[in-house]
Parts: C-alpha cells; structure tokens; sequence
C-alpha cells in the first residue's frame, strides 16, 4: 500500500464498520474514520510498510481515546422508547452489549477480524501481539459472544434454515 | 467448549490450521454446532449501517519554510528600498557652490 489515496479506497469502509460496531452510533464513527484518514494524509508512516497495521493501531487509539472521553463525561438519559424499537435495532443494541462486556483488548482483535476483515498477521501487528495470541483472543471472544447472544444466534439459524428450506436442528 | 476448538475459528478464518485437528474438532456435534453459531454470529455483528461515502483527506498545505524564507526575503528588500530612500530624499547641509564668474553691474545712464 504505497499512498494515503490507495490506504483510503483500501479500507475506508472497514474502519468505518469497525467504528460503528466499536461506538455502536455512525455519526461518531464517520467522524472518527475521517480522522483516521487525516492523520494517515499527513503521517509519512502510513506510507511505508504495513498500511493497515498502522491505520488499525491509530483507529484503536482513537477508540481508546473516545472511549475515555465518555467515562469522564455524564451519559444523557436515554430518550428512546425501548418497547418502540424494531427487532433488528434489538439485535443490534444486544451485540453492542455483548461487545461492550468484552475486554477492550479481545472486543478490538475481534471487531478488526469479524467486522474489518483483517488477517491475524495484520490484527497481530495492529494490536503489538503475536499471530497466536489473536487466535486465541478470538476464539476466545467468539465463545463469550456466542453465550451472550445466544437467542439473536439461534434465530439467524432459524431464519437462515428456513430460507434454505432445511429445518433447523441443533447437532447436539 | 475447550481450546481444541480454536481450528474452527481458525478454519472460519481462512487462517492455516491442521486438517486433523478441523476433522477431529468437527466429528464431535459439539464442534459442528459451535461453527454453525460461530457462522450465525458472524452474521448478526455485521453493522447494518451504509459505509458514508467520503473525499479522502487532502493535507493541507503547511506554511513551511520555504514560505518563511520568502518572508524574510520580501521584508528585507522592503526595509532596505526604504532606507536608500529615506537616505535620498534628506535635506542637503551643504551650502551653495563657489561662483565660477563675476559679472560686474553698473549703473544705467541714459546720458
């Protein structure tokens, strides 16, 4: 990946969606990709060696640095009706939850692999571990997510079943 | 569920792994459920959100110091134009210069 143009077309919609999972709103997200992608138009770094690498390990700080921002800052109270939602926004805030119940660490290795697509040579060099220690993470995320979800899992299953004609039966 | 599972995260990653180990991990329906959940929670973490069509960034132009120098540059020639000016444009203490001829008057007499 030799310039921040190629870096943008390249993975511009993957740190989108890794934001929007990672804050779980798109306005914040769209600001923090854009801020991303200004950093890497100025940095020389971005320019050499492993692009995604680099732009990951800025996309987490600024994470980390959102992250730290709220804590300090008093949550609005909440002006949605709950019961007024659609199933899929119920999905969705219960993935949220579920990423939001994970160690930073194991939530970020996920997100970059379930969400961005990275390789784990690419996650490993993002997040300063080894290729192992993102295998495990992950695994390891997945089983934590698979328990806290299992209801939205069991009917991705069943529609998915139905839609391929088979009924849905568990193996075990 | 115990780490020997991990070949199937592997295997859902198109990440190396042993093809024994994947064999051994999915002859058990234990293992077979865990991909088909590990596929259904790939699904629903999936943001639902359109990726926002964004111009890359274009850097902006700093002033460096090339522009710095153009500065200095610029500010020198003004301040050394007005200072030759100013030198030009001073009253001269000098007085006037020694007459090179003496015309002598005489009277008019029309007589």
């Amino acid at each position: 990946m030799a310039d921040p143009g190629g870096l943008f077309a390249a993975y511009h919609g993957r740190v989108f969606k890794y934001f929007c999972r990672a804050v779980g709103r798109d306005d914040v997200a769209r600001d923090l990709t854009q801020e991303v992608f200004l950093r890497a138009s100025r940095s020389a770094v971005a320019t050499n060696g492993d692009g995604s690498a680099w732009l990951f390990r800025v996309a987490r700080n600024l994470l980390l640095d959102h992250h730290r921002d709220q804590a300090r800052r008093p949550q609005p109270s909440a002006l949605i009706n709950e019961t007024a939602r659609p199933a899929s926004q119920d999905v969705s805030a219960a993935v949220n939850a579920a990423l939001a119940a994970l160690p930073v660490l194991d939530r970020d290795v996920f997100l970059m692999r379930e969400v961005a697509g990275l390789g784990y040579d690419e996650i490993a060099a993002a997040c300063e571990l080894t290729a192992d220690a993102v295998r495990s993470r992950i695994h390891r995320a997945r089983l934590q997510l698979r328990d806290r979800l299992a209801a939205p899992i069991s009917t991705s299953r069943t529609m998915a079943a139905t839609r391929s004609g088979r009924p849905h039966e568990d193996e075990s | 569920m115990n780490n020997d599972y991990e070949v199937i995260s592997a295997f859902l990653d198109d990440e190396p792994f042993e093809p024994q180990v994947l064999a051994d991990a999915l002859a058990d329906p234990a293992g077979r459920t865990l991909l088909l959940d590990l596929i259904a929670l790939r699904r629903i973490v999936q943001p639902t959100s359109a990726v926002p069509v964004l111009a890359p960034a274009v850097p902006v132009r700093r002033f460096g110091w090339r522009g710095v120098a153009a500065a200095a540059v610029l500010l020198v020639a003004l301040a050394g134009g007005y200072l030759v000016g100013l030198r030009q444009a001073a009253p001269t203490t000098v007085g006037a210069p020694a007459a090179t001829r003496v015309v002598q008057a005489t009277p008019f007499n029309p007589s």
